[in-house]
């Protein structure tokens, strides 16, 4: 195939890879924890911090992180203070950063052309330097899932048990924002702002249709991110349309067929029921009316 | 051990905003000790193992557990197991029984760190004692009721604890899991395991606990079961109408079992 040979293309695609992986990996976490919505308020955020690196004339992907990182924390703390629900605070975090990005491209003079790329993505952005930024930080992310995979594991399963067991559950739920806000940010080049929220969620959401156990739900979506993100940018190139709608629709296709094939819905009615009782003794008439109390 | 008290709560006050919901506990649990926490929904029981276990700041009064203030518990965290209400977990999460007991060790494992064999082994046993061993591989969406609670007993056991915690554990249980999962209970606590049990299943709790403590925001009666049960605490506790359930019932059941 002759595309493979321009550079460009290369590059993406190994971005994409990349991006697929590491989005598929955080997604698990995401889907199981419900931070669907702080991932989506926290892409947004990316668009401040895109923004400012455009008026300041430093690489946008560079600036987006600090900026991203310091929604993520921002949610994080109101949201565990408990003075506001989470969704509130993710409510207004969101608008704002968005806000702050309007007004820093308001503030430049000239609008800049390259926007439309960093809100849908586009195979043609990934510059060298991208590249390497995508790597090192993909490399990074994956690199502390691996260290800390039994403690994002449990905190993301029980996260109460966690801290009561000595998990530093609190550190480790501030941990997982951040490696939400760095992919995020890893992705944004490739699938764009408004739709990185969907490449972290629909690789897992389809993977968890498929599977009950943690491990190969993490295999299965980072089998299904990969393969949207370089069939979609292939797809891409050869149909000229933007490069993260089409990864993110042939991820949430792949999504709708899981589902569809979902064995879940037989595991379900595989449930075991405790034995039936013996008949009742002296002792359990009175439990008999406790029983029908709690129902 | 020059120091027999295990838990020790002195006027604690817990307050959630303006609301009260423990005033002026003083409570102390002996080593080797089998106590029952009982009282109404929102009585404040869960918030109770809350405090011991440092999940929850008393706003006065003072609490120790082995000796130290929980939120100040290291190492001493291992000696608790704790066993929370069955439902606080999302129970089709894509994870097995067997790594779910092994979660129990993660604390003492340390971070960053794998589990090692000898972690492997622990949560094993701990499976083995409460009889769950077979369903190492079974994913948790997939276990009935009793089953579940179970593993997540063994879960509290992974670490060796000395003084087990549940809270209720009997919720969504029916009677022939609960009876067996009490006399487990008891089998634990024979082997010298302190045992605090939050329930509002009176009846079967005064037949295995050698301590019932009522609570109703504050501590209403406190000491054994047949004199606790005999009396008035339960009215006190539950308001009348609630007691002709239990009433004149409770006491006789007490007589029968022992």
């Amino acid at each position: 195939m002759e595309i493979l040979e321009y550079a460009f293309m290369q590059r993406a695609l190994v971005a994409g890879a990349v991006i697929g992986a590491v989005c598929a990996i955080i997604g698990v976490y995401v889907v199981l924890k419900g931070l669907s919505f702080i991932g989506a308020g926290i892409a947004h955020a990316s668009f401040g911090g895109v923004a400012l690196g455009f008026l300041l004339g430093v690489n946008p992907v560079l600036s987006a992180i600090g900026f991203c990182l310091a929604t993520a924390w921002g949610i994080g703390l109101v949201a565990r203070k408990g003075q506001l629900k989470e969704d509130t605070a993710i409510g207004i975090f969101f608008a704002s950063t968005m806000a702050l990005g309007i007004l820093f491209i308001g503030l430049m003079h000239g609008y800049n052309v390259d926007l439309f790329g960093y809100l849908f993505g586009s195979i043609l952005a990934v510059t060298r330097e991208d590249l390497w930024i995508t790597l090192g930080l993909g490399a990074g992310i994956l690199l502390v899932v691996a260290l800390f995979f039994k403690e994002l594991l449990f905190v993301t399963f029980d996260p109460e048990m966690a801290q009561v067991t000595g998990v530093p559950a609190g550190k480790i739920y501030f941990l997982l924002i951040s490696l939400v806000a760095l992919t995020v940010v890893v992705s944004i080049k490739v699938v764009g702002i408004v739709l990185v929220s969907a490449l972290i969620v629909t690789p897992a959401a389809a993977a968890y249709q498929l599977t009950e156990d943690f491990r190969r739900m993490m295999a299965l979506a980072v089998l299904i991110g990969v393969m949207s993100a370089i069939s979609g940018l292939l797809l891409s190139y050869v149909l000229d349309t933007a490069s993260g709608a089409t990864i993110v629709l042939l991820a949430t296709l792949i999504f709708f067929v899981s589902a569809l094939a979902s064995p879940r819905r037989r595991w379900a009615r595989r449930r075991p029921r405790d034995p039936r009782p013996a008949p009742l003794r002296s002792v359990s008439s009175d439990n008999g009316i406790h029983d029908r109390r709690r129902q | 051990m020059a120091n027999q008290t295990v838990v020790q709560l002195d006027r604690v006050c817990v307050a959630y905003g303006d609301l009260l919901v423990l005033e002026d506990v003083s409570l102390e649990v002996s080593r080797g000790e089998f106590l029952a926490v009982i009282g109404p929904n929102g009585s404040g029981k869960t918030t109770l193992l809350k405090v011991v276990l440092g999940l929850v700041r008393p706003v006065r009064g003072e609490v120790r557990v082995f000796g130290r203030a929980p939120w100040q518990l290291h190492s001493e965290r291992r000696r608790i197991g704790y066993c929370a209400q069955g439902a606080s977990v999302d129970l089709i999460f894509p994870v097995r029984a067997g790594e779910v007991v092994l979660m129990g060790r993660y604390g003492r494992i340390g971070l960053a760190r794998r589990p090692s064999g000898a972690d492997r082994a622990a949560a094993r046993r701990a499976m083995e004692r409460v009889g769950v061993a077979d369903l190492a591989d079974r994913p948790i969406a997939r276990l009935s009721g009793g089953q579940r609670q179970r593993v997540f007993l063994a879960r509290a056991l992974a670490s060796d604890p000395e003084l087990l915690l549940l809270d209720e554990p009997t919720t969504g249980v029916d009677v022939a899991a609960t009876e067996s999962l009490y006399e487990l209970l008891r089998a634990l606590h024979e082997t010298g395991i302190t045992v605090v049990v939050v329930s509002h299943d009176v009846g079967v709790v005064a037949s295995y606990a050698d301590g019932v403590a009522c609570i109703n925001r504050r501590l209403v009666a406190h000491g054994r079961p047949e004199e606790v049960l005999a009396s008035d605490a339960l009215e006190q506790m539950y308001g009348c109408e609630a007691m002709f359930l239990h009433h004149g019932r409770v006491p006789h059941i007490v007589v029968e079992k022992r």
